[in-house]
């Protein structure tokens, strides 16, 4: 077993659009222990989203070293790749991401069907799950007739199911008001007391102060990586990372 | 799979008119192919079982018409026997001779088919009372008859039972016949082909011959071979021997077989027609299909996009939009084989069956067989391209996608 969830070693990633090469992300270093909850902040272009999808498997690095849960990802190919975004990791999205014409219990049960675990089981698991975020009632709801709040708890039910390594999370209030916000980041603290490893990504400090340990981007690097208040005083287990800046 | 199945159902369902219109296609061109098949088993059933009427190693010979000296070709009774002796195979051999007549009965005077018969009966059709002619009556020639089911329903129209009617007679002009038997009715007639060798009213060849015939040279012959022998075989040593009998003459044959080509033939152009009918269907069907796919792709995008994050491998989105494509085919197929055999039925009661009586069983294996042939063939032309689209999907950009 492993100690550390994510760790990333001198991530560079560079998009070609056209003739011009865009960097987004030149050399990111960046680890993180089990059971940490860690928001990743910067303004646009600072290369979170492209951080978030190499952490989340949805996008190769140009180059550096990625091994989460300890599995190098750098030779797996497409289908092991889908492996490990079934497997270690779960998505919630600022959008929610549900499918539209599905119910919420077969929506939740959707990685246990590419997962190849028996219809019974995925449905006792789903149910199981949705009565965890709190909508044990609302099992054959579409998400249409469900409230922002509630989508975005049957996401996150959607991403627990399979019992991940790591949980991130895009945004995940940027569609909310601000009460069902609170909500789902008191949903993403007891998560975390449970001893979920959670990574948000978000521009609203609001949404970080509740993480233990904030890494702010800035133009495809570590600008800082520091501890909230939070986390200090609930004394979370976190190796301070150096930003490595880089001309 | 079957959550595939199942979501492509509920999809189907949403979008149903542009599902119904684009399956049309399909529909028709495999109910075009199935129904045509169903119709030509019919038709081959009925042209068969047109054969049951009479004995079916029948074949009738005549002198051919344009040869140098026809005189020479004329066929005589002498020639019969010729061909009884020297022609292995050959049971009975009889003057060829019909004629459309009116018989009386009492009151009754019905224009019917008469002719001869030998005490080797060329009908099939079962004597229901009395007995058929019998080799006596065939070598002393006597005025006897036995009538067909028709003959004896038209000319006895209220007697009640065949058997009374035996011993009474019938009169051809002044020609009286004395009844011998009746027949029950033939399952089928050869009328159905245009032409019918199955009489109403039957007599000793010998006293057709006799009252008929007498001085003129025969107009053909009418042969029956044993049930064991080859008819092709028969007729060639037929013509030979009567040819070297007659100097050289030239004899045509002519047998039930030309009927079966014939139909036999039509079928092939009509069939040929519908297949490629069918095939230009099929291929308009499965663009259609291909369409509704691509249509599908680009407004799944985002849901592939989700699926694609969740866990689902490009392997996997393939398999599922394989899936969605041979349901949409299948689905298409089904309906059209349902009625594709709804029409070849239809067409076997309404036209079919009123010729030969016969209906053919529905080829259910077989339509089956070509529906689910035909839903893969579509799916793995038509399906390829649309499911590679879907695989190719970028996660990142679908889910980015509004």
């Amino acid at each position: 077993m492993n100690d550390i969830a994510i760790d990333l070693q001198q991530i560079f990633k560079t998009y070609k659009s056209g003739s011009i090469e865009v960097q987004a992300l030149r050399g990111v270093t960046l680890r993180i222990e089990r059971g940490e909850y860690v928001a990743i902040m910067g303004p646009s272009g600072s290369g979170k989203s492209t951080l978030m999808n190499v952490i989340g498997c949805l996008d190769r690095p140009t180059s550096g070293n990625y091994h989460l849960d300890g599995i190098d990802l750098s030779a797996l190919d497409d289908r092991a790749l889908a492996k490990i975004r079934l497997e270690k990791l779960g998505f919630i999205f600022q959008g929610f991401n549900l499918l539209p014409r599905t119910d919420a219990l077969k929506n939740v049960s959707l990685p246990l069907f590419y997962a190849k675990v028996s219809p019974r089981e995925r449905r006792e698991r789903a149910r199981a799950a949705l009565a965890e975020v709190g909508l044990a009632d609302r099992g054959h709801h579409k998400p249409s007739e469900l409230s922002g709040g509630q989508q975005q708890r049957v996401a996150i039910a959607r991403a627990l199911i399979n019992n991940p390594a790591v949980l991130l999370a895009d945004e995940p209030t940027g569609n909310l008001d601000s009460t069902t916000s609170e909500e789902i980041l008191a949903l993403f603290e007891s998560l975390h007391r449970a001893g979920r490893t959670i990574v948000v990504v978000t521009h609203d400090e609001e949404v970080a102060e509740r993480a233990d340990r904030v890494v702010r981007l800035r133009d495809g690097l570590v600008l800082s990586d520091t501890p909230t208040a939070r986390g200090h005083f609930s004394g979370g287990s976190i190796v301070p990372q150096e930003a490595t800046p880089q001309s | 799979m079957l959550d595939y199945m199942r979501e492509t159902l509920e999809l189907m369902q949403e979008n149903l008119t542009r599902t119904i219109l684009t399956l049309i296609g399909l529909v028709v061109g495999v109910a075009a192919i199935i129904s045509i098949q169903v119709a030509a088993a019919g038709m081959a059933a009925a042209v068969n079982g047109a054969f049951r009427g009479i004995n079916i190693n029948t074949f009738f010979l005549f002198p051919k018409s344009t040869q140098g000296s026809t005189q020479r070709a004329n066929l005589g009774l002498s020639d019969l026997t010729l061909l009884e002796r020297n022609v292995p195979g050959v049971e009975t051999a009889i003057p060829f001779g019909q004629t459309r007549t009116i018989v009386s009965a009492g009151h009754q005077h019905v224009m019917l088919k008469f002719g001869g018969e030998s005490y080797r009966r060329f009908s099939t059709a079962p004597v229901v009372a009395g007995h058929a002619i019998s080799r006596t009556d065939v070598e002393q020639a006597t005025p006897v008859c036995v009538l067909s089911s028709k003959a004896f329903s038209r000319l006895f129209p209220h007697a009640a039972d065949p058997s009374t009617v035996l011993g009474q007679s019938v009169y051809v002009g002044p020609k009286r016949y004395v009844i011998v038997g009746v027949l029950g009715p033939a399952t089928l007639s050869t009328a159905s082909l245009g032409f019918d060798i199955n009489n109403d009213v039957v007599i000793p060849y010998t006293t057709f011959y006799n009252d008929y015939q007498r001085g003129r040279p025969l107009f053909g012959i009418q042969v029956l071979g044993s049930r064991d022998a080859t008819l092709a075989t028969l007729e060639a040593n037929s013509k030979r021997v009567l040819s070297q009998a007659h100097g050289g003459s030239i004899y045509q044959t002519f047998d039930f077989g030309f009927f079966t080509k014939q139909i036999d033939g039509f079928f092939g152009v009509v069939g040929t027609i519908v297949s490629a009918v069918g095939a230009i269907s099929l291929l308009v069907a499965g663009i259609g299909i291909m369409n509704i796919l691509f249509v599908s792709v680009s407004e799944r995008t985002r849901e592939i996009g989700i699926r694609r994050a969740i866990g689902a491998s490009r392997a996997t989105i393939l398999i599922q939009f394989f899936v969605e494509a041979f349901v949409l085919a299948f689905s298409g197929s089904l309906v059209g084989m349902l009625a594709g055999l709804g029409i070849g039925e239809l067409a076997q009661q309404l036209f079919i069956a009123r010729i030969s009586g016969t209906i053919a069983a529905l080829p259910w294996m077989h339509a089956i067989l070509l529906a689910t042939l035909f839903a893969t063939v579509v799916t793995l032309v038509f399906g390829t391209l649309p499911a590679l689209r879907a695989a190719s999907v970028d996660p990142i950009e679908a889910l980015r996608y509004e």
